[in-house]
């Protein structure tokens, strides 16, 4: 802080008792401001941005602000209006659900895992039950398979509309989002005729899933499906054809390919850098090498080819639904596997292709019904580690618009 | 299985191995000393023919008698997952070089092991907690540490510790461990 100046104040604070005293420095009136953090610092990179220089400040984004998402507190430092340095602070919605999930059986592992992505919630349990798939040797049934498949690929596509309506509402356009969600509550209504629930599915069941199609599913989805490629086409002209969301995008938070591999990126954010990585195909899973689909890529690696990659994505997705329903075989949907579980001692590792990027479990099983050692691999996680590389210079505004074209889940990313 | 996997890490590290190659679905697995972990991470990175060029995930885990730091890599030479464990770390003071020099992004991942399980990772430059807050004081994923509402556990062994013994010094007789049968 300052120290005042010998002159005297140009204003009266009334009503102060040490206001008479022109020792009292303004700042001991007003109560001096601590830097945050409230600990001494434990590591250099924490002290050294901590350390204000002349003309900086800190504050706070978040937790409780409507465009991060979630609870996501950034301390920014900043030089006026400019962004020099930043700090995540996570860990406002942790909940030890890796601790939790080794207390219970590995059936009720699974629903522990629906509120981490609580937008996609099935690709948070599909990497468990293939990694328990995988400690019990057990076989798929092929129309469980392409279930799986469907209601995921609808789910991506809901979560890709909510992505880019939450995109346009944190940069201030209000229509698109409404748009989103007539996309959205169909999807979500669609899904709750499927599995019962509308938001937290608990769908996914080791060994298949938990209820084969239904009538009122094939009928919303059919009806959905004939106008859902004009639709989501219309819906995307309103931004992409939008002056000032573009030019707000474009250039903003710019990734390189190396850079992005080098940060553990995954997912759409990383095939906007050019990167033709989908583990879909890197690392095929269920039944995604019998379907024809492409992996969009974007060379630019700005917010403006994320967003731009999304509706790609949402695309190719509608393929893959026409596909499953066409290729669907029939079957049971759940293989025959004991109550209780017991798998042998062993280690699995998963990794699916969620919205947002590679969602990875790690298994250890001790031979007992509940796992040993439960691991969750985010990918929201690891890309908002990159505020620190990607924001310094711009706007404090512009961390809203970054920050939506990375698109984070803060259930996820705390755990 | 990739076969021809097993007989690139055979050939290339076999010197570095703490035991042999194992594999089971899609995953090839293998065993390092914790202080090999540099090298051999950059030999997998740099080698023409193993080119693991994306890391899949980084786990701590407490096995109840050591602590092991595992990663999972992704190459398109191999259609398996290359996990690698760096086995036999000092439960009392878990340490490991960190690998922030080759992915970058490991180093949240690593701020989250030494939230959870107190391993120092020697190297990365912002070592500190992640979720819990700073002046908490255990490792809420160490196989000591009990939750409160741990009813699925048998109290037999009596009094419980919770939230307060983190190494085997503050550990009692009592002390209920869950150690690992895999290994």
């Amino acid at each position: 802080m300052t120290t005042r100046p010998e002159a005297p104040l140009p204003f009266d604070i009334p009503a102060h008792p040490s206001n008479d005293d022109p020792r009292v420095t303004l700042e001991e009136q007003l109560g001096v401001w601590e830097a945050v953090p409230p600990f001494p610092p434990q590591t250099e990179r924490e002290a050294e941005f901590y350390t204000l220089r002349d003309g900086e400040m800190l504050i706070n984004i978040g937790p409780h602000h409507p465009s991060t998402h979630g609870v996501l507190r950034v301390v920014m430092k900043i030089n006026g209006e400019q962004v020099v340095d930043l700090d995540p602070v996570l860990g406002y919605l942790h909940r030890g659900v890796e601790k939790i999930a080794e207390n219970a059986d590995y059936h009720q592992t699974i629903s522990h895992l629906d509120p981490l992505e609580y937008v996609a919630s099935l690709f948070c349990e599909w990497p468990a039950v293939i990694a328990y798939e995988k400690l019990l040797d057990c076989t798929v049934p092929r129309r469980a398979e392409y279930i799986r498949v469907l209601s995921g690929e609808l789910l991506r596509i809901s979560s890709h509309a909510l992505a880019l309506g939450f995109h346009a509402l944190d940069l201030g356009g209000l229509t698109p989002i409404l748009y989103s969600f007539i996309e959205r509550d169909e999807i979500v209504e669609m899904l709750a005729a499927l599995t019962g629930q509308r938001m937290l599915f608990n769908y996914f069941r080791i060994g298949g899933v938990n209820g084969d199609l239904n009538h009122e599913f094939m009928s919303r989805l059919g009806d959905w499906m004939s106008r859902a490629v004009g639709q989501v086409e219309a819906n995307m002209t309103l931004l992409n054809e939008n002056e000032i969301f573009v030019r707000r995008n474009r250039g903003l938070g710019t990734m390189d390919r190396e850079t992005a591999l080098r940060m553990c990126w995954s997912g759409p954010n990383l095939r906007a850098t050019g990167v033709p990585f989908d583990l879909r195909r890197a690392h095929p899973y269920s039944v995604y090498p019998e379907l024809d689909f492409d992996i969009p890529t974007r060379e630019e690696g700005d917010a403006l080819a994320r967003f731009l990659l999304r509706i790609d994505e949402v695309k190719q997705s509608l393929r893959i639904i026409d596909q499953c329903l066409h290729q669907m075989p029939d079957g049971p949907v759940m293989a025959k596997l004991p109550r209780l579980l017991r798998p042998r001692p062993g280690r699995a590792f998963a990794a699916i292709e969620s919205p947002r990027g590679e969602y990875g479990v790690y298994a250890i099983s001790d031979g007992t019904d509940q796992p040993f050692r439960f691991r969750i691999h985010d990918p929201s996680f690891l890309h908002l580690q990159a505020f620190n590389l990607l924001m310094p210079g711009n706007l404090i505004a512009d961390w809203m618009a970054l920050n939506a074209s990375l698109d984070p889940i803060m259930g996820g990313v705390d755990k | 299985m990739d076969p021809a996997l097993r007989r690139r890490l055979e050939g290339r590290l076999g010197d570095r191995m703490t035991g042999p190659v194992r594999q089971r679905h899609d995953e090839t697995e293998i065993r390092i000393g914790p202080a090999d972990v540099p090298e051999v991470l950059r030999a997998l990175y740099d080698e023409p023919d193993l080119r693991f060029r994306y890391l899949a995930d980084l786990a701590g885990v407490d096995t109840g008698t050591a602590m092991q730091v595992v990663y999972h890599l992704w190459s398109d030479t191999t259609p398996d997952w290359l996990r690698v464990i760096a086995d036999g770390l000092d439960r009392d003071a878990p340490r490991v070089p960190s690998i922030t020099f080759l992915w970058k992004g490991a180093e949240w991942m690593e701020r989250e092991a030494f939230d959870m399980f107190g391993i120092v990772f020697e190297g990365n430059r912002d070592l500190r907690r992640i979720y819990m807050p700073p002046d908490y004081r255990s490792f809420p994923l160490r196989k000591d540490f009990f939750l409160p509402d741990d009813a699925a556990r048998s109290p037999g062994a009596g009094i419980r510790q919770m939230e307060r013994s983190h190494s085997p010094r503050d550990a009692t007789s009592t002390t209920l461990v869950r150690r690992s049968k895999a290994g």
